[in-house]
């Protein structure tokens, strides 16, 4: 009897023994900080490059100077688009009237509205990928990167469609009138009914595993890692205390995802959106502010996406900067979305895929070019000085000289938000492995990379990201080629009776 | 009244056909099915599961739509007065509770024996109800 009261105590604070881990381990962080700079930090940050190097030989190696994954996700995203007949560009004005809220019919089976499953996984897309993501790109791979992210989110608009019908169709809802959907259902059941079983099975646990290793990598680390990197600049008790970030950012992750005090993440996640408005309107300040330059701005954009200036790589190496910076940020046709958007109460898969075409829209075509705009326009990208978020940073603040601290507020509040909506689509894939009842198992994990994240260097942290989002891609895409005929039968079927009048309009 | 009639028997359901299939035996041991208590364990939701965000799902909505199915599949007249019972939490902590509570004389649950890697991380359900129930366990082999 005694064992098991000690054990239900520890199952029911297990917020304590992850506080007690992080204060513990970071007092000694704190010791060794102060005496060395090669001390556990740079242990920390030696062995994971190791690892991240040895990785990045198996995931990226090269086809034609482009890397194979992708390559993967262009020649999806053209598929898809050609394949759906454009659904990206003619779903357009029926995706934003779904959204206005003209079909919802509160008595499906679902979790949410159409707007609330959007807004969900657009918590989960906008974050450090649309800010330090897009400097990135510019930096490695000069203006013309831009041109390219954005025909990237264009065309990934179709993937995002593809896979997020499928998520609906294939999702399952329980008992208790929970969903619960994504890649991993679609593989095994559609690829299922296609007499594809094992393969389909296979794939699945792929994706599963891929997606824990992509919410502890791009969901997670780089997002720690980058807003520290903004926090650290305008807030002096952190900087080169980058220790005491994370255990202060993995605290109030474990408080919402382990500890269930819900009301933090509610506050983050209803902060967003006024965030997005803020910083778009700023970009747009910025870019009005410097209106004589705009169109000579989008003439090196142009230029440069297919004659670019000294980059790695030429033409090629733009490119691949622009689709890989796309498709970290808008995740098309890596297939997480799909977990989010499969809990949109409606008996239509097609009409929820419709309505997640806006995302890469919203997310890459109209956020990400926002930022592009601004770092090209200042000039700010030829510095060499500033990495990532930094250089972000820089630019707004050349024409809005206080605007880092707002930045950095934005910054922190996407990364918490995102962090907290890619532990749910991880903890989903850890439940499709092990089942419900060892989730804490993994919330405990992707705390432990909260802190990992805030104190690794960024080069091995955005290695590590990349490789696990984009790697997430293989076993997805894969999928939605073979389930795509099935897409488009249940698409012509949906436009056929939304164009003769049929759908029901409630609103 | 022998030792093979009990007064309240604690049947866990996970809605899986095998835990249904459970039913059967464990009504053999009583005289009324109102003698048969019946319990599903829902699992915590993540905070950001799109109904939790967005309040539109919460413990009692999930509870009334679990006892709703409970009810739907038990609604044969061989199950008339059946207790039906809906908790949140780790299920085997919440079966040794409720037996407790309800002081059952006997828990009849079935082995999935499909636990695998969560076998490995935590062991099975029944192996924990077997270890810490304050009364006899009857474990259905398939």
């Amino acid at each position: 009897m005694r064992q098991y009261s000690l054990l239900r105590v520890l199952r029911k604070s297990p917020i304590f023994s992850v506080v007690l881990l992080l204060v513990v381990s970071g007092t000694a962080l704190a010791a060794e900080e102060t005496t060395a700079d090669n001390g556990f930090l740079a242990g920390i940050d030696a062995v994971f490059s190791t690892l991240v190097d040895a990785l990045s030989q198996v995931l990226f190696f090269s086809v034609a100077g482009l890397p194979f994954i992708v390559l993967w996700l262009i020649v999806g995203a053209v598929f898809f688009t050609l394949r759906m007949n454009f659904i990206n560009f003619r779903g357009f004005g029926h995706a934003i009237s779904v959204v206005q809220g003209h079909y919802d019919n509160p008595s499906e089976t679902g979790e949410v509205t159409h707007f609330q499953a959007l807004s969900a996984a657009l918590s989960a897309t906008v974050g450090l990928g649309n800010i330090a993501g897009v400097a990135i790109a510019i930096q490695l791979g000069g203006p013309g990167a831009m041109f390219w992210m954005t025909i990237a989110g264009l065309l990934g608009m179709s993937s995002k469609f593809v896979e997020c019908t499928l998520g609906q169709k294939y999702r399952l809802v329980s008992p208790d009138g929970t969903v619960s959907g994504g890649p991993m259902r679609y593989l095994s059941r559609g690829l299922g009914e296609l007499g594809l079983r094992p393969f389909g099975r296979l794939l699945a646990g792929l994706f599963a595993v891929l997606c824990i290793g992509g919410s502890f990598g791009g969901g997670n680390m780089f997002q720690a890692n980058q807003s520290y990197a903004a926090i650290a600049g305008v807030v002096p008790l952190f900087e080169g205390r980058s220790w005491l970030y994370g255990l202060i950012l993995g605290a109030m992750v474990a408080l919402v995802i382990i500890g269930g005090i819900r009301r933090i993440g509610g506050v983050a996640e209803k902060l967003v959106p006024a965030m997005c408005l803020i910083y778009v309107l700023a970009a747009l300040w910025i870019i009005l502010v410097n209106l004589p330059q705009v169109p000579a701005a989008f003439g090196t954009i142009v230029r440069e996406a297919f004659v670019p200036q000294a980059v790695t790589g030429g033409f090629i190496g733009v490119l691949v900067q622009g689709f890989r910076r796309a498709s970290f940020s808008n995740e098309a046709g890596v297939g997480s979305a799909a977990i989010a958007h499969s809990a949109a109460r409606t008996e239509e898969p097609v009409r929820e895929g419709i309505v997640a075409l806006l995302e890469p829209f919203i997310d890459t075509v109209v956020i990400c070019n926002m930022t592009a705009l601004v770092v090209v326009i200042t000039g700010v990208y030829t510095d060499q000085t500033d990495s990532g978020v930094q250089l972000t940073s820089t630019a707004f603040a050349s024409v809005i000289t206080w605007f880092p601290i707002i930045l950095s507020l934005a910054v922190f509040l996407f990364a918490f938000s995102t962090m907290i909506s890619w532990s749910y689509y991880g903890e989903r894939c850890w439940a499709y492995l092990f089942g419900d009842r060892s989730t804490l198992i993994y919330k405990v994990i992707f705390v432990v990379f909260v802190f990992i994240g805030s104190v690794v260097n960024l080069g091995a942290v955005l290695d590590f990201s990349d490789m696990m989002i984009l790697a997430m891609a293989f076993p997805n895409i894969l999928g939605c080629y073979l389930l795509s005929g099935k897409v488009v039968v249940d698409l012509e079927s949906y436009m056929k009776r939304l164009n003769t009048g049929q759908m029901p309009v409630y609103r | 009244m022998t030792w093979l009639q009990k007064n309240r028997v604690l049947v866990p359901i996970d809605f899986s056909e095998e835990s249904f299939a459970a039913l059967q035996p464990a009504r053999e041991f009583v005289q009324e099915p109102s003698q048969l208590y019946v319990l599903h364990i829902l699992s915590h939701l993540h905070p950001a599961e799109p109904g939790v965000v967005w309040n539109t799902i919460d413990d009692e909505t999930r509870k009334k739509h679990a006892l709703e199915a409970l009810h739907e599949r038990l609604k044969d007249s061989e199950y008339q007065g059946v207790h039906l019972a809906i908790l949140v939490g780790d299920p085997s902590s919440k079966i040794i509770d409720y037996a407790q509570e309800i002081n059952a004389d006997l828990i009849v649950i079935p082995s999935h024996g499909r636990t695998g890697l969560s076998r490995f991380f935590l062991g099975s359900v029944a192996e924990r109800v077997i270890r810490f129930a304050h009364c006899p366990v009857v474990v259905l082999r398939k």
